[in-house]
């Protein structure tokens, strides 16, 4: 059996100079949790290139979507970028991953902390009716550099508010992106923001938290939630935080 | 960057590590798994399953003679992809110091 499925590209969407999704096929094998990733790819010069890329879509659909940075000379990225719909990706079949449920004891509010395209594995817990049954509150938290680094986030939860499935659910979604490097109506870190109380007392009486970010970040958030008593969560017992880098740096 | 199996897994060998890898990274010997640092993409995942606390970043503190321990039973050990019991003593000796002394270079059996 080979490792990886073939997938074909659907649509590709660039966001910015530095950031696109894109949606592929789904082979009817390739089952997932929300908020877990997989390795996927390019076959350059008859070797498979992978990098790790949270699904960025609901478990339950029949398409996966990804959402990527593009660096400049990067192995991977510099040739992900140049995919059309019609070409062929390669997925791992193995998605793994921290951010998940089961490694949260359920309680009132769920805070979901990420920077930069570390919004992605959040978009399938999002998707994921599940989320809502666990938890009264839902909080996404995205922190890029500036506004236009937004517009992936804005638009899925715009596309998640208007989508009839969540109708009743979302209305318990709170959603506060911001930026750190020009003017907006939310500015600030997002490790500040949580701090703050604006969205919430952060305790882990009440909160769960998941992270996903920067290496900066999560060193930040880690500190912060550690020193008001949270304790991490992994499949040998659930907590009241985890954390995953947001991957594919180059 | 690579995360590399420490001292606390000998004698334990507890393997729900190997579940959550997604490149098959860990290696099997007789009485500890190691990981392969060319292999491992740092994502981390690892690191909170071990339940002996004994996987570590290599950007740790005196990490450096663990990535070559690991490096050099990867390459003699058999691949590990499968979660299995772990040793018949491991709940009780989690936590031993010294345990460097029981350390076998045998392979173990992988899968």
């Amino acid at each position: 059996m080979p490792a990886f499925y073939s997938e074909e590209v659907l649509d590709v969407t660039h966001w910015t100079d530095h950031l696109f999704s894109f949606r592929t096929t789904r082979n009817a094998g390739f089952r997932f949790a929300s908020g877990q990733f997989a390795m996927i790819g390019l076959e350059i010069s008859g070797k498979p290139l992978l990098r790790a890329y949270s699904m960025a879509s609901a478990n339950w659909e029949d398409q996966l979507g990804f959402y990527s940075i593009k660096v400049p000379g990067g192995p991977l990225t510099s040739r992900l970028q140049c995919i059309r719909s019609g070409d062929w990706i390669l997925v791992s079949r193995k998605p793994t991953g921290t951010l998940l449920l089961d490694h949260l004891a359920p309680t009132g509010t769920l805070l979901l902390l990420c920077t930069g395209t570390g919004i992605a594995p959040f978009v399938s817990i999002l998707h994921d009716p599940e989320t809502y049954d666990r938890f009264q509150r839902v909080v996404l938290v995205h922190g890029c550099r500036t506004v236009a680094e937004l517009a992936y986030g804005k638009s899925t939860v715009a596309s998640l508010r208007a989508d009839p499935i969540f109708a009743d659910l979302v209305n318990r979604l709170t959603y506060h992106p911001t930026v750190t490097r020009e003017p907006f109506r939310n500015r600030g870190r997002v490790t500040e923001i949580a701090k703050s109380g604006a969205l919430g007392p952060l305790t882990p009486d009440t909160v769960r938290v998941m992270v996903c970010g920067s290496p900066e970040m999560l060193r930040e958030s880690r500190e912060m939630l550690e020193a008001r008593g949270f304790t991490e969560g992994s499949g040998n017992g659930p907590g009241t935080y985890v954390i995953e880098k947001a991957f594919a740096e180059q | 960057m690579t995360y590399v199996v420490t001292e606390n897994c000998i004698a334990c060998k507890y393997t729900d590590c190997v579940e959550v890898c997604p490149v098959d990274c860990f290696y099997e010997g007789e009485n500890m798994l190691v990981i392969h640092p060319d292999e491992c993409i740092d994502c981390g995942v690892c690191e909170p399953e071990c339940p002996a606390e004994a996987i570590r970043p290599d950007t740790d503190e005196a990490m450096e003679s663990w990535v070559d321990f690991n490096l050099k039973y990867a390459e003699l050990w058999p691949v590990i992809v499968t979660k299995k019991d772990p040793l018949p003593a491991a709940a009780d000796r989690d936590g031993e110091p010294g345990k460097m002394a029981d350390f076998s270079s045998n392979p173990g059996l992988g899968g």
